[in-house]
């Protein structure tokens, strides 16, 4: 007995995190199945509203190789509908943000300009404008202006911030050394920024995966992971409705991973690490 | 002459409120002369050194390097500063490289010239090195390599050991001789230390205390390697001193006589 306490007590931190890491999901199934449980004893009859984890996972397994019940369309469809949906509202959003965040953090006359207009768009959620470009965009494209509007921001005040930071001895520097504005620009104020704009990339693709979602629910049968979800609770089909949660969660856990490896990737590569 | 001001006059305006900061401020530098610009906070040295460098305009009066006007056209001069000024993001050779770069020398006459200056400086050794990697005598050894890269006629240094420790300051000072030594370029170096002056400058310029102006140039004819303990170095030493504690004592009556004025660095 007190050869195994020494042994624990002696195992690194590292190991610890890892049995805690596995417990921690252990004790998350195990209250799954409880409220699970505890929704069926509740109403035999009905039978449980939230299906238990090997149901969900059974039911994901299934959904692999069959078109679902209540969509007629494999759930691989529905989420590439929703990768493209999200990819392309964050690289539009990324393409215009950038620029825009630089300008109006290194020229007031920018600021000046832009900033009531932002202020206007800000308060309004992205989530309230679905509807509305549901009609201007169409049921594809209007839940990529969605995500747009989230990515948008993050990314916009966070580059603003870090233009508007930058020491101001390494412009000096600089131009010293002969640079002109465009190279101050591309050379001092841009790398300057990207820590800047790698905190506004991660908050924007969490806000991104959170706004399509939504939006899908809007675009009723434009497809889509949100879609799915929606239209396999309004049919009952919970098995799959949680199946559609998990991928979700799955997906936006992977991109913001690839984003975080892409950010120490960059890090790197800048001498930052 | 190398370095031309006359009659230099600088306003600043801040908060609505007007501070002169230079006035009637003259100053001769010659050919691979070493000059210490000298004077109490808040006088105006570094003020000066950013108007010869180009980074500041002046309110009236000239300033010649090598016989033309500054401001206008990129200036031959390179500045190291005290908070040494590296991009983070370059490793010690990339950033020697900096000023080839955007005057679009092609990359192996960059490279060539950035290992050059580096082994100058003796960082051979640190070329791919990230300034979080390296010391602070280390990062002011790349800055001045990065600053004579470019070849300047005149190599600014705007109290550029100030924040170093007082081994390493020490040690950089005789590093700094060796450079010039080696090199022969016009030094114009700001600094509010009486020590390192006399023991680095050729000619010490006192200004006083603001609006700043000259005071006195003082020459100093002690040969170099400089002995800090010799009773001619501590004669030099004692005489800036004196000129220096006048302008520190008119600076600290004035403080004290006026309202709390608008202070500025510079």
């Amino acid at each position: 007995m007190n050869a195994i306490l020494k042994w624990f007590k002696k195992m690194p931190r590292s190991q610890w995190k890892l049995i805690l890491l596995v417990a921690s999901i252990l004790l998350f199934i195990g209250v799954w199945y409880a409220v699970s449980w505890w929704t069926e004893l509740r109403d035999p009859v009905q039978g449980s509203l939230v299906p238990p984890p090997d149901e969900v996972a059974s039911s994901f397994y299934w959904l692999l190789s069959n078109k679902d019940r209540a969509t007629g369309i494999y759930l691989f469809q529905h989420m590439f509908t929703s990768l493209e949906r999200v990819f392309l509202g964050f690289a539009l959003a990324f393409a215009l943000a950038l620029p825009s965040g630089l300008l109006m953090g290194r020229s007031w006359v920018a600021e000046g300009l832009a900033r009531p207009i932002v202020e206007i768009f800000r308060p309004i959620p992205p989530l309230a404008w679905a509807p509305a470009f549901l009609i201007i965009f169409k049921i594809f494209w209007g839940p990529v202006a969605v995500v747009f509007l989230g990515v948008f921001f993050p990314i916009l005040f966070n580059v603003m911030l870090g233009a508007r930071s930058v020491d101001r001895t390494l412009i000096d520097a600089a131009r010293t050394l002969g640079a002109r504005r465009s190279d101050v620009f591309t050379k001092v104020v841009l790398p300057y920024t990207v820590p800047y704009l790698m905190t506004g990339v991660t908050v924007g693709l969490g806000i991104g995966w959170m706004c399509i979602v939504a939006a899908e629910f809007v675009s009723a049968e434009g497809g889509g992971l949100g879609y799915f979800i929606l239209a396999n609770s309004d049919f009952g089909y919970y098995p799959e409705m949680y199946a559609g949660m998990v991928l979700i969660g799955i997906l936006s856990v992977l991109t913001t991973g690839l984003a975080g490896l892409f950010e120490r990737e960059v890090y790197k590569r800048m001498g930052m690490d | 002459m190398i370095i031309s001001v006359k009659d230099l006059r600088k306003v600043f305006t801040k908060e609505r409120r007007e501070v002169v900061a230079l006035d009637g401020f003259d100053l001769e530098v010659l050919e691979s002369e070493f000059v210490c610009l000298l004077g109490p906070s808040g006088c105006g040295k570094t003020t000066v050194l950013r108007i010869i460098a180009g980074l500041e305009s002046k309110t009236s009066g000239q300033v010649l390097v090598h016989g033309k006007e500054v401001a206008s056209s990129r200036p031959r001069v390179g500045m190291v500063f005290q908070e040494f000024a590296l991009f983070p993001w370059r490793s010690s050779k990339k950033n020697v490289e900096f000023g080839l770069e955007v005057r679009h020398v092609p990359r192996d006459g960059r490279s060539k010239v950035a290992d050059k200056y580096l082994d100058l400086v003796g960082l051979s050794g640190f070329a791919e090195a990230h300034p979080h990697e390296l010391s602070g005598g280390m990062k002011q050894r790349v800055a001045i390599a990065r600053a004579l890269a470019n070849e300047p006629e005149v190599l600014l240094m705007d109290e550029p050991f100030g924040s170093l420790d007082a081994q390493t300051r020490n040690l950089m000072q005789r590093e700094l001789l060796r450079i010039w030594a080696a090199t022969r370029k016009t030094v114009l170096f700001v600094t509010h230390s009486v020590d390192e002056a006399v023991f680095l400058a050729d000619r010490i310029v006192v200004m006083t205390a603001r609006p700043g102006k000259e005071r006195e140039s003082i020459e100093v004819l002690l040969p170099r390697p400089r002995d800090r303990t010799s009773p001619e170095f501590i004669a030099v030493r004692s005489r800036v001193l004196s000129e220096l504690d006048e302008e520190f004592e008119k600076a600290r009556a004035r403080e004290l006589s006026h309202s709390p004025e608008v202070k500025n660095n510079a």
